[in-house]
């Protein structure tokens, strides 16, 4: 949960990428971490196999600046995408503020995908998280792949989205998508933390 | 000297003062920062403090998978430092103290005054507050703005 330092007027909050294995949630750190100033982010963590598949989680600390006079941090985790590393998905998945699934475009993954949000909703769940009031974002990523591999958005909706959350299209390795993603769930984090502040 | 709470930062001094620790570090057990001593970065800090979560929930589950009790303490000794990592329960939720320590100091002497700083801080922690109110409705265009300035565009 987002920790709120009323002293020093600070605000915390966790966001993680989920989705199956190569689905680039890594990608997705990357480009962030490539983009923003150095003054503006701390050290990518990646916790990585030698083949750079991710092994316990990504982390990257970004100082989003002064949001209603709040200094506002978001810590960006990614999960590993392999369903045998389940375990180590329900560890990373604790206290997070919201999560952006980011799903593979190609219409040989969508089995994948399916199992992936399945788990997300498991795991959640298990964690005692509302899920019909939790804030998700969906991300299409590899668009830029040929039309004949991969599905659209609307498709993909159809297949993914039935809690009808937004979803973003994404080419994570050029950066398409990737900040309009950023933006969406840190809003939906926000609204939230706003709601609960004012309850 | 940081923390989120206040009440959290006279046990932490106290516990600075009589262990000589170089660094120390408390945060969730879901890695977010509650007080820490001795970090120059505010990032560096959040980094440290999702490692020292992540070793401490690792080694719960591969605990819980070998049939173990829970580890409470797990501790290496290096030959210039050593690293020091406690769980603890609170009325706030299990949080984690991560210590680094030199050789004015020893293990013996962290661990110990590790455990009055729990003591104290089940003592001072206060009843939970009522919700104040953080951010204002018309956050997004400041948020908007941010994010804009973050990206460069």
């Amino acid at each position: 949960m987002s920790l709120v330092n009323f002293t020093s007027r600070e605000i915390t909050c966790k966001l993680v990428y989920y989705g199956p294995g190569r689905s680039g949630k890594t990608t997705n750190l990357h480009y962030v971490y490539g983009r923003v100033p150095e003054s503006r982010r701390g050290r990518m963590v990646s916790l990585a196999t030698q083949t750079d598949r991710t092994l316990f989680f990504d982390f990257l600390p970004l100082d989003l600046g002064v949001i209603s006079g709040f200094t506002t941090r978001f810590q960006l985790y990614t999960v590993p995408g392999q369903v045998y590393y389940d375990a180590t998905r329900k560890l990373v998945l604790q206290g997070a503020d919201g999560v952006v699934f980011v799903a593979d475009s190609q219409a040989r993954r969508l089995d994948d995908n399916v199992e992936s949000l399945q788990n997300l909703q498991v795991n959640l769940l298990q964690q005692g998280v509302d899920v019909r009031h939790f804030p998700v974002v969906l991300q299409y990523n590899k668009q830029d792949l040929p039309r004949d591999l991969i599905l659209t958005p609307e498709e993909l909706d159809e297949a993914l989205n039935f809690r009808n959350v937004k979803s973003y299209s994404a080419d994570a390795v050029r950066g398409t998508g990737v900040f309009e993603t950023l933006k969406g769930i840190s809003e939906l984090v926000l609204k939230r933390l706003a709601a609960g502040s004012a309850a | 000297m940081r923390t989120v709470e206040p009440w959290v930062a006279e046990p932490l001094n106290a516990f600075v003062t009589e262990s000589s620790a170089r660094l120390t570090l408390l945060m969730t057990s879901s890695g977010q920062v509650v007080a820490q001593h001795g970090f120059a970065g505010a990032l560096d800090v959040m980094s440290a403090a999702a490692l020292g979560a992540g070793i401490m929930a690792s080694s719960q589950e591969l605990a819980a998978l070998m049939r173990w009790p829970p580890f409470r303490i797990m501790v290496h000794q290096g030959r210039a430092q050593g690293h020091f990592l406690c769980r603890f329960q609170t009325p706030r939720g299990w949080w984690i103290g991560l210590v680094v320590y030199g050789t004015d100091t020893s293990l013996g002497l962290v661990e110990l005054f590790f455990d009055q700083l729990v003591e104290q801080l089940l003592a001072a922690t206060p009843h939970e507050e009522k919700p104040r109110e953080v951010l204002t409705a018309d956050f997004e265009a400041e948020l908007n703005a941010s994010l804009r300035a973050l990206f460069g565009r």
